[in-house]
């Protein structure tokens, strides 16, 4: 565990040394914003609902994960450092999770500074704060999945670029898949285990407010798959 | 303590070392030397836990990589031939996560992090980023995140490339006092840097070992004969080449050329010296005496090690 703080604590320090971090948190914040008071025209709509304002989450994340993980192993092969990184004595497990970590801290950075825009919302009218902690709870869950698919990608990819573009299409497909579903009148069976590999499928019930134990299983279980695949990547390239 | 038994490692179908054995003693410099693609790095990869071999073992304390890479890994310091930072830390920041990343706390870690800081010369840099270093800079503060846990196994990739020369006779200072205490594996291109500072070298030419030994052995294994660089005035002009062979047990003339009438410059290959034998030099000079000749320059000339490669090449394809 100690090993693990370790190379999240290097990769925060180097996060936060470059401006590439602050850049991508701002973006989404502004971006946030605007949707709100903007797009959904929340003022018109006259309702103290922010169900729309989830919604929007998961396909948001399609392209801030992969802003925030790109870097991650992509950075490490192009400088080297991956070399050092492979020869200090860390377990590969351990540093998958130490990057997962680091990573999901600054997700989960970025989606607690948003906490404000509900919050100067909830002036206007009456909030259920148990509803907003169901949603931001269920928030965090999705980008736990989503970074370590985006940390995962960066462990394949050559550079960052390929990273980012892999990440958010692989995303984008998770997230739209139960909208394809739908839009192509595809129902039964098949439409129901596809729906299920949906990464806003699983959100759905969250955005209203409404804790389900097999969502949150979901995205711990999705997590818990892609980080195995990135870990047992790195030692499979050693004998190759 | 090191020890190779006929490792072999692949990339992707092409076999990069072909059975390489090898055993490195504690209290020892080993120099692993070879042109490019000769395998030197792949085994020190190898003997770091980057890569694992295809086949045959590597012991690291008698420690195979492969079974328990982390406890490998915790034994050795390595310094990689790409010298790897991370460019947007600082200097004592990146060495922070290393002494982090080896567990290194309190008291043992202020000291381990001077100790280091200190014998690289790096305390006038700490705080600035690493992507503002020079080159030399860089190379230190990698081979200082090398030796900061003191490790008893260092593995060192062309340490003193970058470096200038008063830096460079620093580093193998550092480097051959480490080698007292500790095993070391260094990979060259420099003939000088292996008799400077190894106990032993072994030479590697496509993944195999082409030679090893004390540095002083393999020279002179590898010599088969002495050349002499000579520079020759005579009283009289009219000097020709023929009166070279005059010189006693002369093998052969490399070269011969004359500056003036009376002044010449000339290459010469006499036989080994065989112990308590006269010296070259000497037999030369006490030859120039006698024909009335006066030696302005004697030089023995050092065989290069590309010149060395080649031979090893040739006698490997004469073989």
């Amino acid at each position: 565990m100690k090993n693990v703080l370790t190379i999240a604590r290097r990769e925060l320090k180097s996060s936060f040394n470059s401006p590439v971090a602050y850049a991508v948190i701002l973006s989404y914040l502004v971006f946030m914003g605007i949707y709100i008071y903007f797009i959904r025209g929340f003022y018109a709509a006259g309702q103290a609902d922010l169900r729309d304002y989830f919604t929007i989450m998961p396909v948001v994340f399609a392209f801030l994960i992969p802003a925030l993980t790109m870097r991650s192993w992509a950075e490490e092969r192009r400088l080297g450092t991956y070399e050092l990184l492979l020869t200090l004595p860390f377990a590969e497990g351990q540093l998958v999770l130490g990057k997962f970590l680091s990573s999901f801290v600054l997700a989960a950075i970025a989606i607690l500074l948003t906490i404000p825009v509900p919050l100067m919302a909830s002036l206007l009218g009456s909030f259920d704060s148990g509803v907003l902690a169901a949603q931001y709870l269920g928030v965090l869950f999705e980008a736990a999945a989503a970074v370590a698919i985006g940390e995962w990608i960066s462990s394949l990819a050559k550079n960052q670029v390929s990273a980012f573009v892999g990440s958010v299409l692989v995303l984008l497909l998770l997230v739209l898949v139960d909208k394809i579903t739908s839009f192509l009148g595809a129902g039964g069976i098949f439409a129901s285990v596809l729906n299920w590999f949906s990464l806003a499928f699983h959100f759905d019930s969250f955005s209203r407010g409404v804790l389900d134990t097999r969502d949150l299983a979901y995205y711990l279980s999705a997590a818990a798959l892609f980080l195995y695949l990135a870990s047992w990547g790195l030692t499979r390239r050693k004998w190759s | 303590m090191i020890e190779l038994r006929e490792l072999r490692k692949s990339y992707g179908g092409v076999e990069a070392v072909h059975g390489v054995s090898f055993v490195a003693e504690t209290g020892s410099v080993l120099g692993l030397l070879g042109p490019n693609g000769a395998g030197k790095t792949t085994i020190m990869k190898v003997l770091t836990g980057y890569h694992f071999p295809s086949s045959g073992e590597a012991l690291v304390d008698g420690i195979d990589v492969a079974e328990d890479p982390v406890a490998v890994k915790r034994r050795v310091g390595y310094l990689p031939e790409s010298v790897p930072l991370y460019q947007d830390l600082t200097v004592s920041e990146y060495l922070d996560f290393a002494a982090d990343a080896r567990g290194l706390e309190g008291d043992t870690r202020a000291q381990a992090l001077e100790r280091a800081i200190g014998a690289c010369g790096l305390s006038g840099v700490r705080r600035k980023k690493v992507e503002d270093l020079s080159k030399g800079y860089r190379q230190r503060l990698g081979l200082a995140q090398a030796i900061l846990h003191d490790p008893p196994i260092l593995i060192l990739d062309e340490p003193t490339t970058g470096l200038d020369p008063n830096q460079i006779i620093e580093i193998r200072e550092l480097i051959r006092s480490l080698g007292q205490s500790k095993t070391v594996i260094l990979s060259t291109h420099i003939l000088q840097e292996v008799e400077a500072i190894c106990s032993s070298v072994i030479i590697l030419n496509e993944g195999r070992i082409a030679a090893q030994g004390a540095p002083s052995e393999i020279g002179e294994a590898l010599k088969g004969e002495e050349r002499i660089r000579l520079r020759l005035k005579s009283a009289s002009s009219g000097f020709d080449q023929n009166r070279l062979s005059g010189v006693p047990g002369i093998r052969s003339i490399a070269s011969f050329q004359a500056e003036s009438p009376n002044v010449f410059s000339a290459e010469i290959a006499m036989p080994p010296v065989k112990a308590g034998a006269m010296e070259a030099g000497e037999a030369i000079f006490d030859w120039a005496v006698a024909s009335g000749l006066k030696v302005l320059e004697l030089e023995r000339r050092r065989l290069s090690l590309e010149e060395i490669f080649v031979k090893l090449t040739q006698e490997g394809e004469g073989r």
